[in-house]
């Protein structure tokens, strides 16, 4: 009983928010269905988890979306093979350059933000290059059908993706190499100093970013069965701003995968609900940015707050007499 | 003198390796400029024209004046504003309402900046409070963007006065406005954060910020005047380009953010705060500028510019972090 008390409020803030976004959304526009939200796991929550993972190993990977958006162009290029294949080879492709990117960061002590500014433009660049810089669809149009059956209220799409950050919160929790990655967001040097090897979390974080970034963009083209050069290129704000909302903490260390599906919980429905009321897409952008500041601040205030009450306490502890200070 | 002295040379050898590589780091991005302008007017024809040296340093505007603005909030520790985009807009649009409104250019380019001002100090008030920068950018961009569809319906805003055109077009001597201006601009910028106090505290805060407060800076007020050299800068490019482009839509240069942070490292910035120079960004701009000008020149298509602008940027930001590991360690 304790420990589900101590769940609900660890996620209450983003918890409250997500009901009072989803009543909002029904007293509003009565045809609203929630469960359609979950379609927007693809691309937006493995894109979010995909992010969230290098923000606990501390870290920022910027190139995530042209990463998406490259993994879709490769889809739709080798779909000849069949999609399924198609899409198997994007994705392990894709996360093996992820794990070189993140190979190459350990290995120079980069700062990722500036290293991945880099390759945002280098792999968008890739993504036109492989599109012949034009919008390129499959061949066989009837190849995305596989896509569309119905399980309870999942499709193929969004139960792949569940499974994906069902998946990745086991890693994170429950294994080593997840574990070390928390370390290594909070406290790098005493991680590094406690045995926690450094390049092999490196590795595994932009892997995992690179794969999350590679399924959802090629299950993207895959169920629309076309590519752009600039497709996804919003993901990667709405992305960040969906991990952040659902509380994962920028400065790393802090955050799970229940925070990334609240966090994207809140935006997609936002969106959806708003773009069913026949608003256009930059309604529900000011909407995200709002949410986003005030996330922030409410998790500022509640910071300042607790230590203000933490240092009154300590205050009445210390009545006693001050140490003495060593003599200098 | 060094010789009497009984200590190891080999400390003083250190230090004088550094002193060299630093010098190599500082001056690396001139000499390749330099060398790539020297190339390019062999190998292209049409490069040494005055036509495209005009189009470089015209692309360079926009971008440099940014880069060099925001080179203050990258020094100071707060890393970049991910907002760029949205307020050039936003100011794009108030200089366009407030110049068809007075029928004065001047009017409007003071509504314009004062505009990204007070959008800039609100961010600058609320990072400065100790929120991440790149959050609180990142939402008021967002915010600001929404805003300004949501205002314009989405539609394009368009000016139907030429005087407002003026700023992009007056070219005295030949040169255009928007290069003086971000000469002008640039020179103030280094004044300001080399040799007044007010820089000192910047690049103090950027290097430690525990220190910075622990010595009576105080890091809200030196953070506001980062945002606020930031939003003038911002507001002065927003003028330039709308008078340039003379209508705006809100969905408008979407890659204006990421090229001006990638200026800002090519730069050579630190984006750890502390070390670096809004001088840099100009030419980091200037690099990019021409790079980009060159495969255009040669008929390369946009994908496989892309494509090496990456290489170039990924090689660049590589070499100076192992230069600056070279000269701390």
């Amino acid at each position: 009983m304790r420990s589900v008390r101590a769940w609900f409020l660890r996620y209450a803030l983003q918890l409250v928010v997500l009901v009072l976004v989803v009543a909002s959304m029904y007293a509003l526009y009565p045809n609203f269905r929630v469960e359609a939200t979950l379609e927007r796991l693809i691309p937006l929550g493995v894109i979010a988890a995909g992010l969230a993972v290098t923000m606990i190993a501390g870290e920022f990977d910027l190139s995530i979306a042209s990463m998406a958006a490259f993994a879709g162009a490769l889809t739709v290029v080798l779909s000849g093979l069949g999609l399924i294949l198609a899409v198997i080879i994007a994705v392990v492709a894709c996360t093996l350059l992820g794990m070189l990117q993140g190979w190459a960061i350990a290995k120079l002590g980069i700062n990722s933000l500036v290293f991945t500014v880099g390759t945002l433009v280098l792999i968008r660049g890739a993504t036109w290059l492989v599109c012949g810089g034009l919008s390129i669809s499959m061949d066989d149009f009837t190849a995305s059908d596989i896509f569309l059956g119905r399980f309870l209220f999942l499709s193929p799409l969004s139960g792949t993706a569940l499974a994906i950050l069902i998946g990745l919160g086991i890693f994170l929790a429950r294994t080593r190499w997840g574990r070390e990655l928390y370390a290594l967001g909070s406290a790098r040097q005493e991680a590094i100093a406690a045995g926690v090897r450094y390049k092999r979390g490196m590795v595994v974080a932009f892997g995992i970013s690179a794969g999350c970034g590679a399924v959802g963009g090629a299950l993207t083209s895959g169920l629309s069965g076309s590519a752009a050069p600039s497709a996804l290129e919003s993901m990667l704000v709405t992305g960040i701003a969906a991990a952040l909302v659902g509380g994962i903490a920028l400065a790393g260390g802090r955050g799970t995968m229940v925070n990334v599906f609240l966090g994207f919980a809140i935006i997609a429905t936002l969106s959806s609900g708003l773009a069913g009321m026949g608003l256009k897409a930059f309604v529900s952008q000011l909407f995200t940015g709002i949410f986003l500041l005030l996330i922030v601040l409410a998790e500022y205030v509640i910071r300042r707050v607790s230590d203000d009450a933490r240092r009154r306490r300590t205050k009445r502890l210390g009545d006693a007499p001050e140490p003495v200070p060593l003599p200098a | 003198m060094t010789t009497t002295l009984p200590t190891p040379t080999q400390f003083q050898e250190r230090a004088g390796v550094r002193r060299a590589i630093n010098r190599v780091r500082t001056s690396a991005l001139p000499i390749l400029i330099i060398a790539v302008f020297l190339v390019a007017s062999l190998l292209v024809p049409q490069f040494l024209t005055v036509g495209t040296i005009r189009a470089i340093f015209l692309a360079t505007a926009i971008t440099g004046i940014i880069a060099a603005a925001m080179t203050a909030i990258t020094i100071s520790g707060n890393l970049f504003s991910l907002g760029v985009t949205a307020t050039v807009v936003f100011s794009a649009m108030i200089y366009f309402w407030t110049g068809e409104a007075t029928g004065s250019m001047w009017i409007a380019a003071l509504g314009a900046i004062l505009a990204s001002v007070v959008l800039g100090l609100i961010q600058g008030f609320i990072v400065g409070l100790g929120l991440n920068p790149v959050v609180v950018t990142l939402a008021a961009g967002a915010i600001i963007y929404g805003a300004t569809a949501i205002i314009t319906g989405g539609e394009v805003v368009q000016a139907h006065s030429r005087e407002l055109a003026l700023f992009a077009t007056f070219s005295p001597a030949g040169v255009p406005l928007p290069v003086i201006v971000l000469i002008v601009f640039a020179a103030i910028a280094w004044f300001l954060t080399e040799h007044t106090r007010l820089g000192r505290h910047l690049h103090l805060l950027g290097a430690n910020r525990e220190t910075a407060r622990n010595s009576g800076i105080s890091p809200m007020f030196t953070t506001i005047w980062a945002f606020l050299a930031f939003s003038v800068g911002l507001g002065v490019a927003a003028v330039l380009q709308a008078s340039q482009t003379l209508q705006v839509q809100a969905d408008n240069f979407p890659d204006l953010t990421m090229n001006v942070v990638a200026a800002v490292l090519v730069g050579g910035t630190a984006v750890t705060g502390g070390d670096g120079s809004p001088v840099r960004s100009v030419i980091g701009a200037l690099f990019i500028a021409t790079i980009t000008q060159i495969m255009v020149l040669v008929g390369i298509p946009q994908g496989t510019r892309l494509f090496v602008l990456g290489l170039v940027v990924v090689a660049l930001v590589i070499t100076l972090h192992l230069l600056r590991k070279a000269t701390t360690r």
